[in-house]
């Protein structure tokens, strides 16, 4: 256990955050995850830099339960410098009760939401100037492992698995994923449409023009896994039913189906939920559009545990996002949804790309 | 869930210690294992409509330190902790261990580099707090490491800590510290005319000249618990023995049985059954460290038992304290010294003390009360 956390805040800090010599290094959780946090320092101090902790307890019901309007929406000095001063910035994030905030007024937590825009913001300027590296990362919990309904130690297996920890050196083992990743976006990439064919799922939709594709190799998100685009706005046709559930702010919507026209939602159905997923769906104009489409290539993440961190990466499967776009990808689409839903594409499933099969049963038949 | 104590040990520290007003910015440093206790002073910082928030420090980064760090990684000060000093109204320092010897056996040299690179940002907090930016308090959260120096189980040693507090029953502790701080007020207050001091108790027969200098009563605004009434004696006064019957402590290494002998106000005469040299090498530190930088008055009465731990046994009730070493300034002190070691005297049996010749203290309580009675 240990020696697999050790290893893990070695990936972690030279491999996903990168972190060289003299780099401010702040290292982010609740109090909950204090081991990883440990090792953590230790591997920013073995890697040359300056670790600078941030812990606290998970004092977020408290807030919400006991604080005005105003204390909710203030930010701590603390959380300020860091954004501003970190060079890099690992947070670890892991509920003790993933559940803890279900009767929590939405309206306030959307409060808190706006406040911490300004953070977001901030983030995205600075990494955007190549100031300010960031990844978010998991810790096995017993909150989690309920999720997941798992053991503890059978989550930690799961998640040391998906980290890829377990197979010689992890930084070169990483290295080597991203060259695979790598190679998924350049066949992609010269591909103008793509349509997902499985049970109760046709669904075409435009991936060329002036979108790109984008591995996600292990910088932002650890573990990873995935290949990721914005597709063409108005491109959406056909129907799509979701294998896994829908989960969406601790809300849990099941067998999504989803019917396209001209890139927006008409129809959407679910057994379990659905007046949720048309709440969502009204949110605003941007929420009826597909944001993100990618594929999940994470071979070593097989089973679905209700953390989107891990889902989206399970390898042979596809999942597309209603709501906003990423700039990266050249997307355009705007909403205050994003919303990750997941199709198992593991059995009796097909992608072509401009009319060419590609993809059978989770795997990209040329690769 | 909650314990009661705790939260009353919460809303004492906010309200009374800190009088923290609304907006006022809070910062809670402690340990992760002093959690209940900072979580109930950020729920009553909450209530009292401040903006608190928990800074953490892994009990175990000293460690990584001493072990991973290079020199420069040593010696680093962060940008951010600099910033954020300037950024709050108020701290509160939870004092908490889950081993109070884990850095027994830390390389010296690298130990002392690593606190000489805290010392930047020490001082500029002693500057925010001296000319009244910054509040500031350190109250104990008791652990099984504690209750093992003070030789207790955990739940004898809370309801130690919690008594000395007094938050153990429920009630308004509030109104208790501003009694508490009436009372040594005004007991400072009577001692500003005193020009010599002169105890005696058993191996002790001590002379000291306190005059022009001014008393202080500590009533829990800067420590929790507290309860003292304190001052820096003249330098080159002292004269005679005392006996401290409690083990001394410092940095963790002990000192029993000491007698000292005072002339002129240095210490010419030293003895100790144990840890004799440590305590010879102490007192040849510097020059200040063979003269008297404090004498105090304990006062604390709900303190009964020494427990290895200065935060409470300077405080027993019925006890007086010298430190050697560095004195106050604000109380006219002049002594220099990188020593501030504070050595409890047992009164309480038949101790007596003698203010310019009077009789004003007899087994380990003032003999005349202070106006508003108490202590």
């Amino acid at each position: 256990m240990s020696d697999r956390l050790r290893r893990f805040a070695d990936v972690l800090v030279g491999y996903s955050g990168g972190v060289q010599p003299g780099d401010l290094t702040v290292v982010q959780g609740t109090v909950n995850v204090e081991p990883l946090l440990n090792e953590l320092v230790a591997a920013v101090l073995r890697a040359g830099g300056q670790p600078s902790v941030r812990c606290e307890p998970e004092l977020d019901g408290l807030l919400l339960g006991e604080g005005s309007d105003e204390q909710i929406e203030w930010l701590t000095p603390g959380e300020l410098q860091d954004i501003e001063q970190a060079d890099v910035w690992i947070v670890v994030e892991a509920p003790t009760n993933t559940k803890a905030l279900t009767s929590v007024d939405p309206e306030r937590e959307a409060r808190v939401q706006r406040a911490r825009q300004r953070i977001r913001e901030r983030y995205l300027e600075r990494a955007l100037a190549g100031e300010l590296r960031w990844v978010l990362t998991g810790y096995p919990t017993n909150g989690a492992a309920q999720d997941a309904e798992m053991s503890l130690a059978e989550y930690e297996n799961f998640l040391y698995d998906a980290a890829l920890l377990d197979d010689g050196d992890p930084v070169e083992r990483w290295g080597r994923f991203a060259g695979e990743l790598q190679r998924v976006v350049e066949l992609l990439a010269t591909k103008e449409e793509l349509r997902f064919v499985a049970e109760g799922t046709d669904l075409t939709i435009a991936v060329g023009g002036d979108r790109r594709w984008v591995g996600a190799d292990g910088h932002e998100n650890f573990p990873d896994g995935e290949v990721f685009t914005a597709p063409l706005d108005d491109s959406a046709e056909g129907e799509i039913s979701f294998t896994f559930p829908a989960v969406f702010s601790g809300r849990q919507v099941d067998d999504v189906r989803l019917r396209f026209r001209e890139g927006e939602v008409v129809e959407a159905t679910a057994s379990r939920g659905e007046q949720f997923l048309q709440e969502m769906l009204g949110l605003d104009d941007g929420a009826r559009r597909v944001g993100e489409l990618a594929f999940g290539l994470n071979d070593a993440v097989r089973v679905f545990t209700r953390n989107i961190l891990f889902d989206e990466k399970i390898g042979g499967t596809m999942h597309l996002a209603l709501g906003s776009a990423y700039p990266e990808c050249g997307g355009v689409n705007r909403s205050a949804l994003h919303w990750d839903m997941i199709c198992d594409l593991r059995s009796s499933s097909e992608v072509y790309a401009d009319g060419e099969l590609v993809y059978r049963n989770g795997r990209f038949l040329s690769l | 869930m909650t314990d009661p104590r705790v939260a009353r040990l919460g809303e004492l520290v906010v309200n009374y210690s800190l009088g923290l007003r609304p907006g006022k910015v809070l910062r809670i440093d402690a340990p992760p294992v002093a959690e209940p206790l900072a979580v109930e002073i950020y729920r009553a910082a909450l209530a009292a409509g401040a903006h608190p928030y928990v800074d953490f420090q892994l009990e175990r980064l000293p460690e990584l330190l001493l072990a991973e760090a290079s020199e420069e990684q040593l010696d680093f000060v962060s940008p951010i902790a600099k910033a954020e000093l300037e950024l709050v109204d108020a701290i509160v320092t939870i004092w908490s261990e889950t081993n109070t010897r884990a850095l027994t056996h830390a390389d010296p040299e690298r130990h002392q580099r690593l606190l000489a690179s805290t010392q930047e940002l020490a001082k500029r907090r002693w500057q925010r707090m001296s000319s009244g930016e910054l509040g500031w308090l350190g109250v104990l959260f008791p652990t099984e490491a504690h209750a093992q120096d003070a030789q207790m189980s955990l739940p004898e040693y809370e309801r130690f800590v919690f008594r000395a507090c007094h938050v153990e029953e429920p009630g308004d502790a509030v109104e208790h510290w501003q009694q508490v701080r009436e009372d040594l007020g005004a007991r400072a207050e009577g001692l500003a005319a005193a020009r010599e001091l002169h105890i005696v108790g058993p191996g002790t027969d001590l002379k000291l000249g306190v005059e022009g200098r001014r008393w202080q009563a500590a009533d829990g605004r800067y420590n929790m618990p507290d309860g003292e009434v304190y001052t820096s004696p003249l330098e080159t006064v002292t004269e005679g023995e005392i006996s401290f019957a409690f083990p001394a402590l410092f940095h963790g290494r002990e000192v029993a049985d000491i007698r000292l002998r005072f002339e002129g106000g240095a210490v010419v005469g030293a003895e100790a059954s144990r840890g004799r040299e440590y305590l010879d090498a102490l007192l040849a530190m510097d020059d200040g460290a063979r003269r008297l930088g404090e004498v105090a008055f304990g006062l604390n009465y709900e303190i009964e038992r020494f427990t290895q731990n200065t935060l409470f046994d300077e405080k027993i009730g019925g006890t007086m304290h010298v430190a050697l070493g560095s004195a106050f300034q604000d109380l006219g002190g002049l002594n220099e010294s990188g020593l501030h070691w504070d050595l409890v005297c047992d009164l309480r049996e038949d101790g007596e003390v003698y203010v310019d010749g009077e009789l004003v203290w007899r087994a380990g309580r003032f003999l005349e009360a202070v106006a508003s009675a108490g202590v």
